[in-house]
């Protein structure tokens, strides 16, 4: 596999941040930890620094459907959206490419760069095939 | 605290009105509340407007909406604010409204939620209503209301073992509701032979999120209502003697993650829960007590959930209840008289004051000319349900003498 990070390449990621103070992981990054209240500071100046962790790999899929009721801008007649939870207990939303989705099946989650229905790129979720 | 009592109701018509001015629209309703209340002359009584809406500075491109309301009803110098809790804003300017009253502030407060979303198509009004998702982690993938209602629909369903049937049940209970309400913006019946039982039932009644079908979902409406308060213990009340007063005895609300994803449980609505608990709780009543509710089935599967959240069935049983004719106007515990979202249609910022506006006209007992009056009616609630269950409220309104 290509280091792309090498180049200078941005490489699609999607990111759920840890507390410092108590560990616990969150997605997306909240201001203050659930569990300890520890503050975080997007600048990183005032409060500890948060660590980031990629979300990718393996999954279940907790809900799907496919959805014809789409915002202006995204000129598709259905997209897949799924919800899903990975092994370390974080759960999030995303599109799903799976020819037959079933509730409880395992799915890879893989970040991708894609547009909104605003066309504003952003690196988001897709769930596929393992 | 002061009791409150609802002394003036208006409603206009709900379904297509983008040819008009949406403050206008609204100021409809506030003169129909005025004339209902009695007052003609005596407008200037009003002290504090509160105005809910959630898309206006959106889609109408209109901002200053409840100054603009004031002027246009020749009410100044009332106080005016506007609401703006997505689509429970109705009935979080009724709580306003309570507030206002109760605390001693003022004594007469006029309270009036609309909406027009017909003015753009309909995929930028579910852009619009979509905006209050979580913007990274949920609106940017394209994700909509109605997806989580779908995927809230299948988690039930694989759960419990509700059927796509079941689901066209709700419809056709609330399109029969809907189809005697001379305000709903739907006010045809449909059968369930024809949004489900015969072959070519798929043609009409297609997917729209799944397993969520066209008649799962509720219209995109323009409208407006709107009622008039006044404190019980007030001078003011004399302005108000042409109808019966109904007392607001609970309100209660909630809020839940953003995010959907968050839930412990997916299908645990706990804010709807919570602002029901608080309204029991100020009235003094419980679930057994409330004669009829009017409940935000944007998506058909919330009659259920909310019907079960606020303690009405057990968990997975109001399906059954469905099925029994419990929840018919008939039966024991009626459910969307008005025809609910579903059929009366969802106006976002009306909504909630629309669903008020219901249990008073069943509290006062006027629904018996449109046929569709639920008997010995005493205690009505009202569950406004703002983004996908993060934000909650709960109103019960009551007969004085209950």
């Amino acid at each position: 596999m290509i280091d792309f990070s090498a180049y200078g390449v941005k490489t699609p990621e999607v990111k759920a941040v840890k507390c410092p103070s108590c560990g616990k992981l969150h997605y997306p990054a909240p201001m203050i930890c659930n569990k300890c209240g520890e503050r975080r500071d997007p600048s990183g100046v005032i409060f500890k620094h948060w660590e980031t962790v990629s979300l990718s790999g393996e999954c279940t899929l907790l809900a799907w459907t496919r959805v014809y009721a789409l915002p202006d801008g995204l000129d598709m007649q259905y997209l897949l959206f799924g919800i899903v939870e990975f092994p370390n207990g974080l759960r999030a939303s995303g599109r799903l490419e799976v020819d037959q989705p079933v509730t409880g099946m395992k799915v890879n989650a893989r970040a991708e760069t894609m547009d909104n229905s605003k066309g504003k790129e952003f690196d988001g979720l897709i769930f596929g095939d393992l | 605290m002061r009791n409150v009592s609802i002394v003036g109701i208006g409603h206009t018509v709900f379904g297509n009105l983008s040819d008009f001015d949406l403050v206008d629209v609204m100021a409809f309703a506030s003169g129909n509340a005025l004339d209902d209340a009695g007052i003609r002359e005596d407008r200037k009584i009003i002290e504090q407007v509160f105005v809910a809406n959630m898309g206006g500075g959106i889609i109408n491109h209109q901002t200053g909406i409840a100054s603009s309301l004031v002027s246009r009803m020749d009410m100044e110098p009332a106080m005016a604010e506007l609401v703006e809790n997505g689509p429970a804003s109705g009935a979080s300017a009724v709580k306003l409204g309570y507030m206002a009253i109760a605390s001693g502030m003022v004594d007469v407060v006029m309270v009036t939620g609309g909406e027009l979303m017909r003015s753009v198509t309909g995929w930028e009004g579910t852009d619009f209503v979509a905006s209050l998702l979580h913007p990274e982690a949920e609106y940017n993938y394209g994700l909509t209301l109605p997806a989580y209602g779908g995927m809230f629909t299948r988690i039930y369903m694989e759960r419990y073992g509700l059927t796509e049937r079941d689901l066209g049940l709700i419809a056709v209970k609330d399109h029969q509701n809907g189809a005697k309400n001379p305000f709903a913006h739907v006010r045809v019946p449909c059968t369930i032979e024809a949004i489900h039982d015969s072959e070519n039932a798929h043609v009409i009644n297609n997917y729209v999120a799944e397993p969520l079908r066209m008649y799962g979902m509720c219209p995109v409406s323009d409208g407006a209502a709107s009622l008039i308060l006044c404190a019980e213990d007030s001078p003011k009340m004399k302005y108000f003697t042409k109808q019966t007063p109904i007392r607001i005895t609970g309100i209660g609300s909630a809020t839940d993650t953003h995010c959907v994803h968050n839930r412990k449980d997916p299908l645990v609505l706990d804010a709807v829960r919570l602002a029901a608990e608080r309204a029991y709780a100020m009235a003094g009543l419980k679930a057994e007590d409330i004669s009829f509710a009017e409940l935000h089935d944007a998506f058909v599967i919330l009659e259920l959930a909310i019907s079960e959240e606020v303690g009405f069935f057990e968990r997975g049983k109001s399906a059954e209840a469905l099925r029994n004719g419990v929840t018919a106007i008939d039966g024991a515990k009626p459910i969307n008289t008005s025809g609910g979202l579903k059929s009366k249609g969802h106006p976002v910022g009306a909504t909630g004051v629309s669903q008020v506006f219901e249990l008073v006209k069943q509290l006062r007992g006027q629904a018996e000319k449109e046929g569709r009056q639920v008997k010995n009616a005493k205690h009505g609630m009202a569950v406004n349900f703002g983004g996908f269950g993060n934000n909650v409220v709960a109103v019960i309104c009551s007969r004085r003498d209950a």
